[in-house]
């Protein structure tokens, strides 16, 4: 009896805490959220007012009306899927062999795809620059989708690797002995069985091109430009377009909250996946 | 089915370990055969290099007369029970036991058909449509096992299959394996480290120590003639107890008592005639050391009582015989003894010896068993 309520009491910490997180995390998106519809006018009223005196959508009318956002949206769409399934098509297998075929070159390889994720994206910015220039691919989609793929793929690559970490050698062993060549028990076996982890990896591939800035702005101008590029131009040296600048970071926001909404069953999945359990 | 041939066979690992030293011996044509030793000593990878999961770094593998040491493992038509199971965990267990038939690109309608037959075999028809992760340890088992039998293969090859289930459940298993086998009548490797599975599956049973086979025999014939003291101290539980003796003529020395060693073993083995001062090693199973108060003995020592273990059916009784003890090199013997210089005998529930007393023990001497003390082999 005495134990059941000391975990009550507990449990109500716990959830009290998670609460406060909760909120912590969600306040500021709740505000752009409240700021994006207000009428343009009241979006810079001192002081401000979190919750708004009149709701309207004129905000989203304007940035959906201007042909600069939904333009750039299609690129940041293109680019962000693109991105991950070439990431993806590269790292599944790539961490697969390094995992299952564990030899000092392999390990050597996942400590490097390591050392490309600590150096700062400048510095591998300009050289990207030159590269792309050269081979006239500047201000692309293949150009953007080849610099956001090398970004994404050492990612891709480690979080693979973890997942892989989690699968018994013999599911592949017990699939060639009925019968499967190598690369049949990979696609027959293997794949299947991870689809959790490759939904994990395909949302945070698909969200570090959706949100990547810098590569985005070096790489890109008028023909390509990314949603973030155009969100941050509303804060120009003509004046600051607060509302449509709130509107188009909330409609910014939403792939990513419909990818993972989508992919949620995968993902719970693929986060608690320790080993596969046959 | 067919017969595995091995012929001096060598396995060094990438890492430059030599895993397996000139294996060579056959099994035969539906025979379940069984590889035993203690952990490291090789088992599962010469079964992998069987199923082709491990590279043959030297000698040759015959299956069914075709030598296979570059065949993948999916053409040598052999199935393979995993100690894990290695389910497959996004499908059935219908989907699971049809695989190998999916693969093989059988007709749908064979497939549905064999599966459940297996299915029926095995119990499993109630369990078809479920995941793996919702049966029973013994249910996978299960799952396994027709996963294997359902593509009537050449050969099975099992590595430790029973391991990860609980001891009930595992006697039971083992009956099921063997009376399944002998019913299919595939030729079948075992592995295992449990004595006990070994003697009681196996048509015969391969003994093998630090990558080298001791032995391959019958498990009545490793019982009753082990090659050596490996061999003799492995098989059979407790561990037969083995210490250094003298023999003179007809009577052996052990410790401070003397005995006549009868007539019938020197018939056995002739060359222990004539013996004058020889240094050798006996052995004495618990099995053969009974309490003298109870079936008397020609043969009889007396020994102090360190410790009685009554297990209601028979009282395990060790001795402080005080002799040399030798050590066999069995991992899993100390364990079995406890007082590593104690020797067990299984005496009879009726006997009222207790510990600190001094037994009057018989000694079956006509089951002595004799070794070469330098080589460790058995004096024939
Ligand atoms: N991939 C490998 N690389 C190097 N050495 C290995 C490898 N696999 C096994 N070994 C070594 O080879 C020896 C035999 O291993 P094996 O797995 O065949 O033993 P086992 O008899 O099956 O033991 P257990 O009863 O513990 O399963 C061991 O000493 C082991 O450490
Ligand atoms: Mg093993």
């Amino acid at each position: 009896m005495r134990r059941a309520r000391r975990f009550n009491i507990n449990g109500m910490l716990v959830n009290a805490a998670a609460l406060v997180l909760v909120l912590s995390y969600a306040l500021p998106y709740v505000y752009l959220l409240m700021t994006s519809i207000k009428p343009a006018a009241d979006v810079q009223q001192i002081p401000p007012s979190f919750l708004p005196a009149v709701v309207s959508l004129e905000n989203f009318r304007e940035v959906l009306q201007s042909s600069a956002l939904p333009k750039a949206f299609a690129s940041s769409l293109t680019v962000a899927v693109l991105t991950t399934v070439l990431s993806l098509a590269v790292a599944v297998p790539a961490a697969y062999v390094a995992t299952q075929y564990r030899r000092r070159i392999t390990t050597l390889f996942l400590l490097f795809a390591l050392v490309t994720r600590m150096v700062p994206s400048v510095s591998l910015g300009v050289p990207l620059f030159q590269l792309l220039k050269a081979l006239g691919l500047l201000d692309t989609i293949p150009g953007l989708v080849l610099a956001h793929t090398s970004a994404a793929v050492p990612l891709a690559l480690l979080l693979m690797s973890a997942f892989f970490e989690g699968v018994p050698k013999e599911l592949e062993e017990a699939a060639r002995m009925d019968g499967c060549t190598r690369f049949q028990a990979f696609r027959k076996i293997i794949l299947p069985v991870m689809t959790g982890g490759i939904a994990v990896t395909a949302l945070f591939t698909f969200i570090t091109s959706w949100n990547e800035f810098l590569y985005a702005l070096l790489l890109t101008s008028e023909a390509t430009k990314t949603a973030p590029i155009v969100i941050a131009e509303y804060n120009s040296v003509y004046g600051l377009a607060w509302g449509a600048m709130t509107a188009a970071a909330v409609l910014y926001s939403l792939p990513v909250i419909f990818v993972t909404l989508a992919l949620q069953k995968q993902i719970v999945g693929g986060l608690t996946f320790g080993a596969v359990k046959g | 089915m067919s017969a595995i041939e091995l012929h001096t066979i060598n396995k060094v690992y990438g890492n430059s370990f030599h895993a397996l030293h000139d294996l060579s011996f056959d099994i035969r044509d539906g025979e379940f055969m069984v590889f035993v030793g203690p952990s490291g000593c090789g088992k599962s990878t010469a079964l992998r290099m069987i199923a082709g999961l491990e590279s043959i770094t030297s000698g040759e593998l015959r299956i069914g007369g075709r030598l296979v040491n570059d065949v993948d493992p999916k053409d040598r038509d052999i199935a393979m029970v995993f100690q894990s199971y290695a389910l497959y965990p996004h499908k059935s267990v219908r989907e699971n036991i049809a695989f190998p038939l999916h693969m093989a690109g059988l007709p749908k309608a064979e497939i549905a058909s064999r599966v459940d037959e297996v299915a029926r075999t095995l119990e499993l028809t109630t369990l078809l449509d479920r995941r793996p992760a919702l049966l029973s340890g013994g249910q996978r088992q299960r799952v396994a096992m027709g996963r294997a039998i359902v593509r009537k293969p050449a050969a099975f090859l099992m590595d430790e299959p029973l391991s990860n289930l609980d001891a009930k459940l595992r006697v039971q298993m083992r009956a099921e394996i063997a009376s399944l086998q002998r019913k299919l009548n595939v030729t079948t490797v075992y592995v295992t480290h449990d004595q006990v599975e070994a003697m009681t599956m196996g048509d015969r049973v391969a003994v093998m120590k630090g990558g080298v086979l001791q032995q391959v025999d019958t498990p009545q014939n490793l019982y009753k003639r082990p090659d050596n003291v490996f061999v003799a101290a492995f098989i059979g539980s407790p561990s037969m107890n083995l210490y250094e003796a003298v023999l003179n003529g007809r009577t052996l020395t052990l410790g401070s008592n003397n005995f006549e060693v009868p007539e019938r073993v020197f018939e056995y083995r002739p060359s222990l005639n004539g013996a004058s001062h020889r240094q050798v090693i006996v052995g004495i199973r618990p099995e053969h050391m009974n309490d003298a108060a109870i079936r008397p003995s020609s043969a009889e020592i007396s020994a102090p009582v360190t410790l009685v273990e009554a297990l209601g059916s028979e009282s395990m009784v060790h001795l402080n015989i005080g002799a040399p003890w030798v050590d066999a090199g069995d991992p899993d013997a100390v364990a079995d003894i406890g007082d590593e210089r104690a020797a067990v005998a299984r005496f009879s529930p009726k006997s009222t010896v207790r510990a600190g007393d001094i037994a009057r023990v018989a000694v079956d001497a006509e089951e002595l068993h004799f070794f070469e003390p330098v080589t460790r082999t058995s004096i024939w």
